[in-house]
């Protein structure tokens, strides 16, 4: 088991390597560099422009600057933005608990919504309830989560029950312990669901897809010719074994999780790392943006291996060391 | 039973978790009054004219970004130095209202005969937040801090006069005096713009090297206190991508006529949204206390001004001015290719060619359209709004394609039989127009000019770019025909000098010229350079007219339209005086909370 994890992390290295050195190529093959804002200020002084231009190496080829930046990583420095001038890393922890409560809550939501409406879509196959969470499913997974998001600002003006975004209210610092966490969990409601709602309908189609494979199986009817209830043939007998996709599935959501929220927390003003990592984008800041993205492929990785081991832990069949 | 927690009925449970939460969240409460500290007042504390108010109130306001910085020497954006003037002074400011530099930290000044020596006096009694005395000390640290090779920043080059640094040094304690090498007029102004660092706090970190280090987002963050300045407020929280929470400095050297110290708010909140749009979202639903609002916007949030008790003020035109230009540029790239063809560069070094184009350009009508009378043309290089430096009779271009095409055949150039114009050698002219993508507003513009100068017979193609692209191309890479962008505008002339002067960065049609290239750019060069010599106001405006008449006569720029600014802010403050430009909250100090109704 331990031999598996550290394989995996050894794997994770030169893919790293090659992400950055692609990340690096395409920054500086994107128009425009860092300094183009600075440029079109009429009283910003040409030498300090210059004095710049030379400070973050603007001028040197990519690969230049790659091996630069290669040589500081080593030493475990990452750089400094060149927006904010702070270390890199620091900036990125200012944000990841955000954006880890948003994405954990929408996993949460979804997998709570979806187990159970699968299950019960699976076993009332074709009746109304069937046709209706479909429906659902498929309008959900092909709402665009910047749209719904757009949506759910507009409910949260319309109706006022909601604040139209951010994670905390004006008054926040001003409240006691428990008001402040009631004020989290009231801005966290829309951005938890909006998140989470594409999530909800696919593990929904993949839990009804394979629950209906499971109903059908041999062990089932074993099992229900043992005398068990209904109930417990289908929670205990049939979930079991139909989770498994869903498990594996899930090593994907802390991925796609980082990329959805990179919209829905500009649509919605939410503090997170999808904020800054889009402000990062659109002004160049280079070693943000490579820190960023080496960060989603970490966290992809992670995810994966994470599920792997579940995967390991909740179905006996699996050994890893086989692998 | 493994799946129990999968049941709907936690589901249900955690349903009502999220219900009481919501409730509890609905009941939360005010903000509760400032407990404010006493402290003796500066003996040279300033007494505000404006009317007396009472303490109490929050005021918030709302930005599309947030400071990326709290140290002045690393700040090169608008909404860092906003927030640094929340909490540092300069020597000097300007009175948006008065629309000249009257004092801050300095008390007085006097000027010395040759116009070289500029001696200042400062106030006395004024302490930092932190109970400090402010000195002399502090005025020369910062600018010894500002000229340290160590520690490159903008103002080192803004100091830098005639190619020569500016010269400070200590008379006594409270006497500081500055020489420039050749006298300076926008000097007073200038010298305003760097907020004053307390030298108590940085010196160590100066000598270490790490100035730049100092004050970055993260002391906002976790040791706000250490942002010590001698300005109306100090910084209480600060939370990246939410909010900003400021309390009054209480060691603020203004007074009130009744004695109070000021500001009266207490506390001053700005919070940060993504977009200008979610901006007047929240203003219009009474949730921020003031925001600038677009032309287009006007309408719709006057709806709700009696529901939320506000008002949408008109500032009169904007301050910045935007642009359609051609590359003038002679020469080639380091690729061998002429940045611009030899036969179109003939067409737009022409004054002629260039004057065609704009009275060919219906601008009136973009502003009916686009803009829907909120709007007016610009005729000049600086801004309506800039009462005090806009030049009002200037050569003005109006609608008036026969006169265009007058001015063309005058040029040589002639339609032909299919009613494409045609210059002398016989080449169609059509030349091509970029502009960054990502407003509304340009598409309409743009769109409006090529059918207008297809009336002419003049083919335009247009293309949008990126804004870093479009950047590149017409400061770096020079290869373009056409192009559109704007400038913000300040309030001193001196701020344009790098789109003046022809050795300018921006000065975009022909940058960065060893010599003057053309008798009217040597002109303007020598007019900016007199107005910034003379220390006589009248003088120097009408050296500035006069610069501003050879802009609108030789067009280097053909100027669009300027649209109105509006704000719109709460009626319960008092004390509001809107200034034609700048913030409408500049004497934020001076405001107070008027009795609701």
């Amino acid at each position: 088991m331990l031999f598996f994890i550290i394989r995996r992390f050894v794997t994770m290295i030169p893919l790293l390597l090659g992400i950055s050195v692609l990340v690096f190529v395409l920054m500086a093959i994107a128009p425009g560099d860092f300094l183009d804002v600075a440029r079109t200020q009429e009283d910003i002084p040409a030498e300090y422009i210059e004095r710049m231009e030379e400070e973050f190496a603007l001028g040197e080829p990519w690969h230049t600057r790659y091996f630069i930046w290669l040589g500081n990583v080593v030493q475990g420095n990452l750089g400094e933005s060149w927006i904010y001038r702070v270390p890199v890393t620091e900036l990125l922890w200012q944000r990841i608990p955000a954006t880890l409560v948003l994405s954990a809550l929408s996993i949460m939501f979804a997998l709570c919504v979806a187990i159970p409406m699968g299950v019960l879509a699976a076993i009332y196959k074709d009746s109304i309830f069937d046709r209706i969470s479909s429906m659902f499913a498929y309008a959900a997974l092909s709402i665009p989560e910047f749209f719904l998001a757009l949506l759910a600002v507009m409910f949260a003006a319309q109706t006022g029950w909601f604040p139209t975004g951010g994670l905390s209210s004006v008054e926040h610092e001003f409240m006691s312990f428990w008001g402040r966490m009631a004020d989290y969990a009231h801005h966290l409601v829309l951005p938890t669901i909006v998140l989470g709602m594409g999530s909800v309908a696919s593990y929904m189609r993949i839990m009804r897809a394979n629950f209906l494979d499971y109903i059908r199986s041999d062990f089932v009817t074993t099992a229900r010719a043992k005398g068990l209830g209904e109930g417990r043939v289908m929670f205990v007998h049939v979930l079991r074994n139909a989770i498994n996709p869903l498990v594996s599935a899930s090593g994907f959501i802390l991925a796609t999780l980082l990329s959805g929220s990179i919209l829905v927390e500009n649509v919605m003003n939410y503090p997170g790392l999808g904020q800054l990592i889009f402000e990062a984008l659109m002004r160049q800041d280079e070693f943000v943006v490579v820190a960023a993205v080496m960060m989603g492929c970490v966290m992809l990785m992670l995810g994966n291996l994470i599920a792997d081991l579940l995967l390991a832990w909740s179905d006996p069949r699996i050994r890893l060391e086989k692998n | 039973m493994v799946f129990k927690f999968f049941i709907p009925t936690s589901l249900a449970h955690f349903l009502a978790a999220i219900l009481l939460f919501f409730a509890l969240a609905s009941c939360k409460g005010d903000i509760p009054p400032l407990d404010r500290e006493e402290h003796d007042l500066p003996r040279d504390a300033e007494i505000s004219r404006s009317e007396p108010g009472k303490y109490g109130g929050v005021l918030v306001t709302a930005e599309s970004q947030q400071p990326r910085t709290f140290n002045p020497l690393v700040a090169e954006d608008a909404y860092s130095s906003e927030a640094i003037g929340r909490f540092l002074n300069g020597l000097t400011t300007y009175h948006p209202i008065k629309e000249k530099v009257v004092p801050e930290l300095a008390l007085s000044w006097d000027i010395s005969k040759d116009k070289r020596a500029i001696t200042m006096e400062l106030r006395r009694g004024v302490r930092w937040s932190d109970g400090e005395p402010f000195t002399a000390d502090d005025v020369i640290f910062t600018f010894k801090a500002l000229f340290d090779q160590r520690y490159p920043n903008r103002y080192m080059g803004q100091y830098t006069i005639a190619g020569e640094a500016i010269e400070f040094e200590k008379l006594d304690r409270y006497t500081v005096r500055f020489k420039t090498a050749r006298p300076y007029s926008p000097f007073l102004y200038v010298i305003g713009f760097i907020g004053i660092l307390p030298r108590h706090v940085h010196f160590d970190a100066f000598e270490r090297g790490e100035l730049l280090q100092q004050w970055s987002m993260r002391t906002a963050m976790h040791a706000p206190r250490e942002l010590v300045g001698t300005g109306p407020f100090r910084v209480r929280s600060f939370r990246p991508g939410q909010r900003i929470v400021y309390e009054p400095n209480p060691h603020y050297w203004r007074v009130d006529s009744q004695g109070q110290r000021l500001p009266y708010v207490d506390y001053l909140i700005t919070r940060y949204v993504q977009d200008r749009n979610t901006e007047t979202v929240l203003f219009a639903s009474g949730q921020i206390d003031a925001a600038a609002i677009t032309p287009g916007d006007v309408v719709g949030v006057r709806k709700n001004a009696s529901l939320h008790d506000y008002t949408v003020h008109h500032r009169g035109p904007a301050t910045g001015i935007r642009f359609l230009w051609f590359n003038q540029k002679p020469g080639e790239s380091q690729a061998g290719t002429a940045y611009v063809e030899p036969h179109k560069l003939e067409w737009f070094t022409s004054r002629k060619f260039r004057q065609a184009i704009l009275h060919g350009f219906n601008r009136e009508g973009l502003i009916q359209s686009v803009y829907f009378g909120r709007a007016q043309l610009l005729h000049s290089i600086i801004s309506p709004a800039n009462e005090r430096w806009h030049n009002p009779d200037v050569p003005r271009y109006h609608y008036d394609p026969d006169r265009a095409l007058e001015l063309l055949r005058q040029d040589g150039f002639e339609p032909d039989q299919d009613g494409h114009l045609v210059d002398k050698k016989g080449n169609q002219v059509s030349f091509q127009v970029y502009a960054s993508e990502g407003d509304d507003i340009t598409p309409q513009i743009l769109s409006t000019f090529r059918e207008n100068m297809r009336d002419l017979g003049i083919t335009v193609r247009i293309r949008y770019l990126d804004f870093g692209t479009l950047v590149a191309r017409v400061s770096r890479h020079f290869e373009y025909e056409g192009a559109m962008m704007g400038f913000t505008g300040g309030a001193d002339p001196s701020g344009g000098r790098a789109i003046y002067l022809s050795s300018g960065r921006l000065h975009l049609w022909n940058p960065e010229q060893e010599e003057p290239q053309t008798d009217w750019e040597a002109r303007i060069d020598e007019l900016v350079y007199a107005s910034e010599e003379t220390f006589d106001l009248d003088k120097r405006v009408s050296y500035v007219h006069q610069m501003q008449e050879v802009f609108s006569e030789e067009l280097p720029l053909l100027y669009l339209v300027t649209p109105y600014a509006y704000v719109g802010l709460k009626n319960r403050w008092q004390n509001v005086r809107i200034p034609s430009m700048g913030s409408v909250i500049w004497n934020i100090d001076e405001l107070y909370l008027g009795p609701e109704k």
